[in-house]
């Protein structure tokens, strides 16, 4: 972990490759896909917790991304940034609707949590190391409100009610948890 | 440049990175990040910090999912097929299919174009070298035909399992948008149950000295000690800052909750903690997450049932 993180081009590369996606450049497509598909299929797969569903997700949110390319704009932020916001709203918007759907509007917390635990999948990838260290690295309190944001799509003051702990606890919590990460890079 | 400092701790960039925010507040905090260098380095740092955990998720996905995924992305995307098909329909109404009509349509697939073109370099050579060529040629041609046929089942096939997989995006997208309504319907039947019932009475919270222009009302039911709140007109909040609903029982404050930042923009009802009694209600700015006792300077509206 001594530099940057792994799935980010340099910012030159980044920016031809933007350029060619933004040009419309279907070849720049397969390109895209070999640098990012694990990192987005990742997130993904923790949010639906599904191969099959996770799958579609990233389907259709490539193609979702391949339209939207040219509202990207580089001065908001890295290009992974913007796509795996587009993956996580997704398969936020999934998870959402097949709860809606079930008629179990809120899963209880205790589910997600052995959802989340049981969803770890023997497949991690050891050379993108990362999860290892960051586990050591957060203590378990700050872990599950990253994860109950990142990957259960939670707002801060949906955290509070169902940790059932202060919002400015919540926000402490995430604050910290951010800076550690951002230790972890350097 | 403390009050730069306050807005990073008020955690307003981490719930952008994390997409919590309406557009109006993202576009917000986009023009807050283009004045101040420092917050658009403390945004760049949330975000990448944030990318750096997704990237420690990464999975090697199952096997053939790359073919499976990218391929059918890949014909999503490709540009429209309508010159290709009038080809290929040319090709189907020719009466006489010469090599021609399959050339043309060559380049519609890289596997159409080398089947093709192998047969096309071999006719002429047979039609010199032997006298008894005929059948050789008789062969070829129909070799062309063949796979002139396979070449335009081919793309026939392409064409129907792009439009099968456009429509089950059509049709998911429906469906996510009906769930979208279904759950707003819900949401103000619910809203519209609190409105009728007798039992709910409403107590009009006007503006104080401060803010005279603020109007809300609680629908407060003393029997199941029920409490929404709902809001017309508000204040903008400072950051880090929410509305806090109190009830006065006898004088005593007693916390009621925080309202959310869509309910201080009067977007709809929201529920309250459950209050057993009180006489008045009032709203007062406290930090976010709210306070134990109310900060009376900041009383907003306030009203007697």
């Amino acid at each position: 972990m001594s530099d940057t993180p792994l799935i980010s081009l340099p910012p030159a590369a980044e920016a031809d490759l933007v350029r060619r996606l933004q040009a419309r450049d279907e070849s720049a497509m397969t390109l895209f896909y070999e640098r990012y598909s694990s990192a987005l299929y990742g997130v993904i797969f923790r949010i639906v917790k599904s191969e099959d569903e996770a799958e579609d997700v990233l389907q259709e949110a490539l193609v979702k991304i391949w339209h939207a390319f040219a509202s990207y704009d580089s001065s908001k932020g890295r290009l992974f940034t913007w796509v795996v916001n587009i993956c996580r709203n997704l398969s936020i918007d999934k998870i959402r609707s097949r709860q809606h759907r079930v008629g179990s509007r809120t899963q209880g917390l205790d589910d997600s949590l052995t959802a989340l635990r049981q969803a770890a999948p023997a497949t991690f990838r050891p050379e993108h190391i990362g999860l290892q260290e960051i586990t050591q690295k957060l203590i378990p309190e700050q872990r599950q409100i990253i994860d109950l944001l990142y990957f259960e799509g939670f707002t801060q003051s949906e955290v509070a009610e169902e940790l059932n702990i202060p919002l400015g606890t919540v926000k402490t919590r995430a604050r910290t948890a951010i800076k550690v990460l951002s230790k972890l890079i350097r | 440049m403390e009050k730069i400092q306050d807005y990073i701790e008020s955690g307003i960039l981490e719930q952008y990175a994390l997409g919590e925010l309406s557009a109006a507040e993202q576009a917000a905090v986009e023009a807050q990040a283009a004045r101040h260098p420092e917050i658009q380095a403390e945004l760049q740092r949330v975000q990448e910090a944030l990318g750096f955990y997704a990237e420690a998720h990464a999975l090697t996905p199952p096997t053939g999912m790359r073919e499976r995924v990218l391929g059918n992305v890949l014909a999503q995307i490709a540009a429209p097929t309508s010159t290709l098909r009038a080809e290929v329909d040319a090709v189907a109404q020719a009466n006489a299919p010469a090599p021609e009509p399959a050339a043309t349509m060559a380049p519609a697939h890289p596997a159409a174009q080398e089947a093709v073109v192998r047969p096309l370099s071999s006719a002429p050579v047979a039609s010199e070298s032997a006298p008894r060529s005929t059948w050789a040629l008789a062969a070829s041609v129909a070799l062309i035909l063949s796979l002139g046929a396979n070449a335009l089942f081919y793309s026939r096939w392409k064409d129907a399992s792009a439009s099968l997989v456009a429509l089950q995006n059509d049709q998911a997208r429906f469906a996510q948008t009906s769930q979208v309504v279904e759950r707003r319907l819900s949401g103000l039947r619910q809203e519209n149950e609190v409105l009728r019932s007798e039992e709910f009475r409403a107590v009009a919270l006007a503006g104080t000295k401060t803010a005279p222009t603020a109007r809300a009302r609680v629908l407060f039911n003393a029997a199941t000690h029920k409490v929404y709140v709902d809001v017309r007109s508000l204040p903008p909040l400072p950051a880090g800052k929410q509305y806090q609903l109190w009830a006065l029982d006898k004088g005593k404050p007693v916390d009621a909750g925080v309202l959310t930042a869509a309910t201080a923009l009067g977007e709809g009802l929201q529920p309250m903690k459950d209050i057993a009694s009180a006489q008045t209600f009032a709203m007062t700015v406290e930090p976010e997450g709210g306070s134990v006792n109310p900060t009376l300077s900041t009383m907003t509206v306030v009203g007697n049932i």
